[in-house]
């Protein structure tokens, strides 16, 4: 479960504080999907790095699964990112140097899980790139790359994923596969998801939108297939 | 922890082969210092175990002078109060040799002779060349053992006869190998006699320059005791006591002194390489901010994320050490015998104590100049991965990078201090980099801002290239540095050493005098000056030499009545070769009070004292001596007071008649003194062999008298300045090719971004042509910074050891300073486009695409 209570974000800039997330306050339920929509400049993907703690907000609290996460210093928020959080990101961000293969082993590592390699090549069959693990991210394509991505946040079997644009450097028919994915972890694993996108068509896979636009929450509702699938 | 060591791994393998040229710096640095300190140590091994061997004696009581018999009794009853088991002595001094029948070459040779008694000596060997031992006998009836190139100079084989002292020996044998006793700069080659015989000849007269030393056998539990006696029995002045065990401390002390401080030249050449990582890690680190981010979006902690890139320093810098142990192994092998082999080292190796530093100090060093920048991965925010514009964080310096800074800073010195051995040498040499680097920093930063104007030019490649030395991540401090200090250390030792021949070259050319005769004695002044008369080409200056040392000085600003107070402030303690004339000569110039205008008539000054002395200037600034003031002087037991009457300005290069730091008045007082007579000789031109009938004609009715041939004593210091030059060349070209490693690192490391550079050149329109004028141009600009940097370095450098170690005059040099800076230009032009050859061919769409 993800809690927000009255969360801001105000940073410095040249002519004065700028407020890029007015108070808000919302909980994402347990498995549940959500989207969060809006045009550029809105705060989809500043409230996503708070989400993440990647970032601190300048006010209000955050929860994941019950941890308060807004006192917590840089290494502390590293670790519990390492448990709780995988992210998959537009520019898919995997490290150049490492193949395919060493990218899903990382965070394992670091976790320190047992018998890594074995699960690192199970994650990659899920993504259906059993024959690429040995490749480097620069002779991949964006799709396969942005698998590998995928693979590599559900490592460590996070409770909650967050996603930034995934499809936003794809072509359509990629993107697609790519959101397939997403939404069948959502359902089958029971994982949190939560997806920025500005992309309308994605966001009605999602079970809830949260819609913003200039730092401020202006739409909240329960996509209509949600609505079926609960009923 | 697996975590680190596979990640160190990865990324080692990715990278390894852009950064080894940054730890090939690193292996330079450990190669020096592994080659200095193992060469040293060989030497050690050789010399100390075997000091017994070398002194030849348990205990040596060694006087420089011909003691007369006051001295000499006093001596020999101290020694036998003390005791021992057996006693023998030797004496050395020099004198000429010559064919006693006119056989061989004719030539006359001045040679070291060593006299020795019964017993000679008691520990050590020395091998005779046809496999005899060493026996005293061998040399009984005057016969004597030379070297081989002393016979083959005379054209004489064994069993022929010489006249040496006016006597005639004959050559009894060829001493192959000889360590007794080794130490000490000789004239000619060395041969022996028995001591009998040689006092025979008139060379052992009283005030003549001998040095007689007794060697003693004693239990060996006695040894430090009875050496100990003797020191506190037999005043310094009279005579030096050693004892194999204080010689072998002595010599272990000294070769530790140099161990440490010749490994300090290898440390330098390490900082250089160390300055080199320091640069790279800071671009390592621009370039992994976003993979550092990712590592801490998936969980790594700011303390995994830096151990990674530490261990992968350590990694490389253990490859660099090894590679470094490889290149000193190789080294080894190239180090020319005739540098060790008088020493009596036949053999070098790598020793193992020497590698285990030099490692050691690699991969601290490396280590510690790559902490600074690595710290700086703690500042990475993940959140750039979201937000872009978060990547640049402030650099503003917080308290982890300035607490990193002064533990590196600290621990470098430490370091210093560690291979110094000395917490005094490492800070200095710390202090002394430091200010080389901030002044060649400064320097280069000077220099490169007074080119900025040229980005204005018309002159496309040549904007670009002033434009590039300013770029983002350029290396261009790191370039300056290195390049310009190998450039300033080649550079600078080539000004000294064309100073220093240019030096010797007027003296030798214009007014040195060609042979200088010593041990004249008093009653063959007018003869030998008779003897010479013909084949000079102008009489002979013979001036009274007398041999003493300053006993006390006091006057107006010192006080230093005794000896002993002259010990304790370091003054004047050597002994003084001093002349009494009536005139001052031509390169002398009076500073201060007056000189005497003749020999004094009455038998003391008015004021009491036995004569007047005139001191020259730099001595008399040194102890604070002006007119007036009171000197004491001990000749041969004999004691002599001097009123200062005058200050002389000396100019020791224009010296024909030599030069002196103290001038007696004669009269009847310095008449008395033991004395011998010094001549200097300048050669008839229109004679073809002057110096070959001088020296028999000498030889023949002065037997006594050695001549020094001033040519070859100046070659001789020639051969040795060549090899202190080409030591400290390689030295120089040692981090002259660190430079140039270090920037053809730069140009691998800074390779995706001039791709992407020349891709998009590329896509305007620029042809290959171009693009390669603009980077041979952009390095020749560095190039010719660097070496400007350098050659004002090394005109610096030149000038200050010219000006205060040399003592002589200084001249810029300007042609070597030039053809220096249009060299490194070159080279670093050169250098710069091979490295470059990729950026040239490459495809542009391929870049681009990748990109």
């Amino acid at each position: 479960m993800i809690e927000l209570v009255d969360v801001s974000r105000t940073v410095t800039s040249g002519a004065g504080p700028l407020t890029i997330l007015h108070p808000t306050s919302f909980t994402i339920a347990r498995g549940t999907a959500v989207a969060i929509t809006g045009p550029s400049g809105s705060g989809k993907s500043t409230l996503l790095g708070l989400l993440a703690g990647l970032d601190a907000p300048t006010t209000g609290r955050i929860r994941l699964d019950g941890t308060d996460i807004t006192g917590l210093g840089e290494e502390q928020l590293a670790r519990l990112r390492g448990r709780l959080v995988g992210i998959v990101f537009q520019f898919f961000h995997l490290l150049p140097s490492l193949t395919a293969f060493e990218n899903v082993l990382v965070p394992l590592e670091i976790a320190g899980a047992r018998d890594p390699a074995r699960r690192a090549r199970a994650l990659l069959d899920d993504v259906g790139l059993t024959g690429r693990s040995d490749h480097y991210p620069s002779q991949l394509s964006g799709g396969e790359q942005q698998r590998v991505a995928i693979a590599r946040a559900l490592a460590n079997d996070p409770p909650i994923l967050l996603a930034d644009e995934p499809t936003g450097n794809l072509d359509t028919a990629t993107g697609r596969h790519v959101i397939d994915l997403l939404v069948a972890i959502n359902r089958d694993r029971g994982r949190t998801l939560v997806l920025v996108t500005h992309d309308p068509a994605l966001a009605v896979l999602a079970d809830e939108v949260i819609g913003l636009r200039d730092g401020r929450v202006v739409e909240r509702r329960v996509s209509a297939p949600a609505v079926e699938a609960r009923a | 922890m697996t975590f680190v060591l596979r990640m160190a791994w990865r990324e080692t393998r990715a990278s390894w082969a852009r950064l080894l040229f940054f730890f090939l710096c690193v292996a330079l640095g450990v190669g020096s210092i592994v080659v200095l300190r193992s060469l040293v140590e060989n030497v050690r091994v050789t010399l100390v175990g075997e000091a017994r061997q070398l002194v030849g004696a348990d205990i040596v009581v060694r006087s420089r002078q011909v003691l007369d018999s006051d001295a000499r009794a006093r001596l020999d009853e101290t020694l036998s109060a003390v005791g021992y088991l057996a006693r023998t002595e030797m004496v050395e001094t020099q004198t000429m040799v010559v064919s006693a029948d006119g056989r061989g070459t004719g030539a006359t040779r001045l040679v070291e002779i060593r006299a020795v008694a019964p017993g000679f000596p008691f520990y050590g060997t020395i091998e005779l060349d046809d496999g005899r031992p060493w026996a005293q006998g061998l040399l009984a009836g005057r016969g004597m053992f030379v070297t081989r190139a002393l016979l083959v100079e005379l054209g004489l084989t064994v069993g022929d006869a010489v006249r040496l002292g006016g006597e005639t020996f004959r050559i009894a044998g060829v001493v192959s190998r000889d360590r007794v006793q080794r130490d000490g700069f000789a004239f000619g080659p060395r041969v022996y006699v028995a001591l009998d015989d040689l006092r025979e000849t008139p060379l052992l007269g009283f005030g003549g320059r001998a040095t007689s030393t007794i060697m003693l056998q004693v239990a060996p539990e006695a040894v430090e005791e009875t050496a100990e006696v003797l020191r506190g029995a037999i005043s310094r002045d009279l005579a030096l006591v050693r004892s194999w065990r204080s010689v072998e401390d002595r010599l272990g002390r000294n070769l530790t002194i140099a161990e440490n401080h010749l490994s300090l030249v290898g440390f330098a050449v390490l900082v250089l390489g160390g300055i080199g990582v320091w640069s790279v890690t800071r671009i390592v680190v621009q370039q992994k901010i976003r993979s550092i981010a990712i590592l801490k979006c998936l969980g790594a902690t700011s303390r995994q994320v830096l151990s990674t890139y530490l261990l992968q320093m350590l990694v490389l810098a253990a490859a660099g050490s090894a590679i470094g142990l490889g290149l000193a192994a190789i080294a080894m092998l190239f180090v020319p015998s005739s540098l060790l082999e008088p020493l009596g080292v036949s053999r070098v190796g790598l020793t193992l104590s020497a590698a285990v530093q030099g490692t050691l100090v690699g991969l601290l060093v490396a280590l510690l100049f790559s902490l600074v920048p690595l710290v700086e991965v703690r500042r990475v925010k993940p959140l750039l991965l979201l937000r872009a514009d978060t990547a640049q964080t402030a650099r503003r310096r917080d308290r982890y990078s300035v607490g990193a800074t002064v533990v590196v800073v600290a621990a470098l010195v430490a370091v210093a201090m560690w291979q110094a051995g000395s917490w005094r040498t490492g800070l200095y040499v710390s202090a002394g980099l430091v200010a080389v680097g901030w002044a060649l920093t400064l320097a280069g930063r000077t220099l490169v801002r007074a080119v900025r104007p040229l980005a204005r030019s018309r002159h496309f490649p040549l904007r670009h290239a002033v434009v590039s030395l300013g770029r983002p991540g350029n290396q261009t401090n790191v370039i300056l540095l290195a390049v310009g200090l190998g450039c300033c250390f080649v550079l600078g030792v080539r000004a000294i050493q064309s100073n220093l021949l240019d030096e010797f070259a007027m003296q030798v050319g214009g007014e040195a005098p060609d042979l200088v005769l010593i041990d004249i004695q008093s009653d063959q002044v007018e003869g030998v000056a008779a003897a010479a008369a013909p084949h000079v080409s102008r009489p002979p200056v013979i001036v009274p030499l007398i041999r003493g040392r300053v006993t006390g000085a006091e006057g107006r600003q010192v006080r230093l009545p005794t000896r002993e107070h002259l010990r304790r402030e370091g003054h004047l303690l050597r002994e003084y070769g001093m002349t009494a004339r009536g005139a001052l000569a031509d390169n002398e110039q009076l500073l201060r009070g007056e000189f005497w205008t003749g020999p004094l008539t009455t038998p003391t000054t008015p004021e009491g004292f036995d004569t007047e002395v005139s001191i020259e200037q730099d001595v008399a600034t040194e102890v604070g001596l002006e007119p007036g003031d009171v000197m004491r002087f001990e000749i041969a037991g004999r004691r002599l007071s001097a009123r200062v009457t005058s200050v002389r300005q000396v100019v020791w290069g224009e010296s024909q008649s030599g030069g002196f730091v103290f001038v007696l008045r004669p009269g009847p007082a310095v008449e008395r003194l033991p004395q011998t007579h010094i001549g200097f000789v300048e050669l008839a031109r229109d004679q073809p062999d002057a110096q070959g009938l001088l020296q028999r004609a000498l030889v023949a009715s002065f037997p006594n008298v050695s001549v020094v041939d001033v040519g070859d004593v100046l070659r001789s210091i020639r051969a040795i300045l060549d090899n202190v030059t080409l030591a400290v060349t390689l030295v120089g070209a040692v981090t002259l090719v660190g430079g140039v490693l270090i920037l053809v690192g730069a140009v691998a490391l800074t390779k995706f971004q001039r791709l992407y550079e020349a891709a998009i050149y590329r896509t305007l329109g620029a042809s290959t042509r171009l693009l390669a004028a603009m980077v041979a141009i952009e390095y020749t600009v560095l190039g010719a910074l660097a070496g400007t940097l350098g050659a004002a370095g090394a005109m610096g450098l030149s000038w200050a050891m010219s000006r205060h170690v040399f003592e002589i005059p200084w001249s810029p040099t300007p042609g070597l300073l030039a053809g220096g800076v249009i060299i490194t230009a070159l080279a670093v032009s050169v250098v710069g486009l091979i490295s470059s050859l990729d950026v040239l061919v490459r495809k542009p769409l391929a870049t681009l695409r990748r990109e």
